[in-house]
């Protein structure tokens, strides 16, 4: 096979993390919250119409001021919003904010999933409600799903493509997977990526809960009600947020004297084929295994995997199924945790913050714990680093696994800097 | 109050305009409002009086001639 002259692979760092979590947006206190087992998960009213009911929610804080113009949050639903306050600070980490600016050959890779959720209830209810057939003329810019990205592009006058990728659940490991090809394979130098969701209004909400995957509320209290690996996992509870990671090669970060947090080293992806909202064991191996190919690593090297894990009945057990297959034997050695017990499911933002999660855990070596694991399934009998976060002095490379409703399955791969 | 004062109110408060900078005779392009925000300040009157502006007229230039085109609009309602 003929090899383009871009087939020598560079390396690609992780420079900067920007955070709009349920656990706040510093990355350094979100870690040593979810670290200390701390779930963000509360009891909230959905109170956005007359029909709202009490729901089990992650929600973020993202205050915009000084990021985004007062003329402009107009025009923006918060899922825009929260993508570019994450962009801004993931941007200032890396230090590659100037005079206001970012990197203007960089690329932006964004996965979302329902795109401008809040404004589309909005639409709706105004449109049901008023029986006029007029809604606000910024009803279409609000609602498209590539808005967050191009709102980063536009605010940080960041030139190269502007992508979005919506693929449910796997939508931003997916952005952070394509990004770091584009620039392994010498496309780009530098991207902005990572994912953002917004939809905890109650047209989403009624519709998730008409699917039967959310949880009950646990008898401990709202904020165990997620309980991944757990004998009593009733489902998952919807959380929001943005999370936003700077991607560069060895050479531009060393020409500017910048520190990795860590690196990027595969990607994979791949199909069930199979079922629409039911996961499949073989799908899930076949990712894992592309993603440890891509990255020329034997299975027996990865210490941490940060699991999709949302606590469904069904999910859990087939993604410790696949777990098990993928590694043989090792993976009765390695740690799986997942995080989902304590920022609940970001649906597009999942991916991108857990692997900043994964990252961070790599960078610091300790591993988050996953909450309320009291009672493990027998079915889930692995080292799932129940309630209590741990040491890992020894990790060198984590997996973060993502796996959409659609069956599309994202696996990223990093390692230590 | 006159539609020119609610207009002025809305690109205040909504639209982060200067109070001293709206005047009868300022374009929305010279307060700073591009097409789909002066498209959002239009809904936000017509709505307000419950009146529709035609989209053939809604190509007036100064503040003051789309008020007397919202007042007029008010008129042919009422009448």
């Amino acid at each position: 096979m003929l090899e383009p002259a871009s087939a020598a692979r560079r390396r690609v760092f992780v420079t900067g993390v920007g955070l709009i979590s349920p656990h706040g947006g510093e990355p350094e206190e979100v870690f040593e919250r979810l670290y200390a087992g701390e779930s963000a998960i509360r009891k909230v009213h959905s109170g956005t119409t007359e029909f709202g009911a009490d729901a089990l929610l992650a929600r973020a804080e993202c205050d915009p001021a000084g990021v985004i113009p007062k003329t402009q949050l107009l025009l923006m639903d918060r899922v825009s919003q929260m993508a570019v306050v994450a962009a801004h600070r993931a941007l200032r980490a890396a230090k590659l904010l100037v005079e206001d600016r970012g990197p203007s050959t960089a690329g932006v890779y964004i996965g979302c999933g329902l795109g401008g959720s809040n404004a589309i209830q909005e639409a709706y209810r105004s449109y049901y409600e008023r029986h006029i057939r007029k809604v606000k003329p910024s009803t279409v810019p609000l609602i498209m799903t590539n808005a967050p990205a191009s709102h980063i592009s536009m605010r940080y006058r960041i030139l190269g493509p502007s992508l979005t990728y919506s693929i449910a659940c796997s939508s931003s490991a997916v952005a952070i997977g394509e990004a770091f090809r584009a620039i392994r394979d010498g496309y780009l130098d530098c991207a902005l990526a990572g994912g953002t969701e917004s939809m905890l209004n109650d047209g989403a909400l009624v519709a998730w809960d008409g699917l039967g995957v959310l949880a009950k509320e646990h008898a401990d209290g709202a904020a165990a009600s997620s309980r991944p690996f757990s004998k009593d996992r009733t489902g998952f509870v919807l959380g929001e947020g943005s999370a936003a990671i700077v991607l560069e090669t060895q050479e531009a970060m060393r020409a500017r004297g910048a520190q990795p947090i860590a690196e990027v080293v595969g990607y994979g992806a791949s199909s069930d084929a199979h079922n629409l909202t039911q996961p499949a064991v073989d799908g899930q191996v076949r990712a894992m295994r592309a993603a440890l190919a891509d990255a020329g690593l034997q299975p027996e090297r990865v210490g941490y995997i940060n699991a999709h894990a949302t606590a469904t009945p069904a999910g859990d057990k087939i993604e410790i199924d696949a777990i098990k297959q993928t590694f043989g034997d090792h993976a009765r050695r390695l740690a799986v945790s997942a995080t989902k017990s304590m920022h609940g499911h970001l649906v597009g933002a999942a991916g991108a913050l857990e692997f900043a999660i994964t990252v961070l855990a790599l960078n610091k070596r300790r591993l988050p714990p996953t909450a309320n694991l009291t009672m493990p399934d027998p079915e889930c009998d692995l080292d799932c680093v129940p309630c209590v976060g741990r040491q890992a002095p020894n990790l060198e490379y984590a997996l973060s696994n993502s796996f959409a409703f659609g069956g599309s399955n994202a696996v990223l791969v990093a390692r230590r800097a | 109050m006159s539609s020119y004062d609610y207009i002025k109110q809305v690109l205040i408060e909504k639209h982060d305009v200067k109070p001293d900078a709206i005047k009868p005779d300022a374009t929305l392009a010279e307060l700073g409002l591009d097409s789909l925000s002066a498209a959002e300040l239009m809904f936000d009157v017509a709505d307000k009086y419950g009146i529709d502006i035609p989209d053939e007229r809604a190509n007036f230039t100064t503040l003051g001639d789309g008020a007397a085109l919202v007042d007029e609009l008010i008129q042919t309602k009422g009448a």
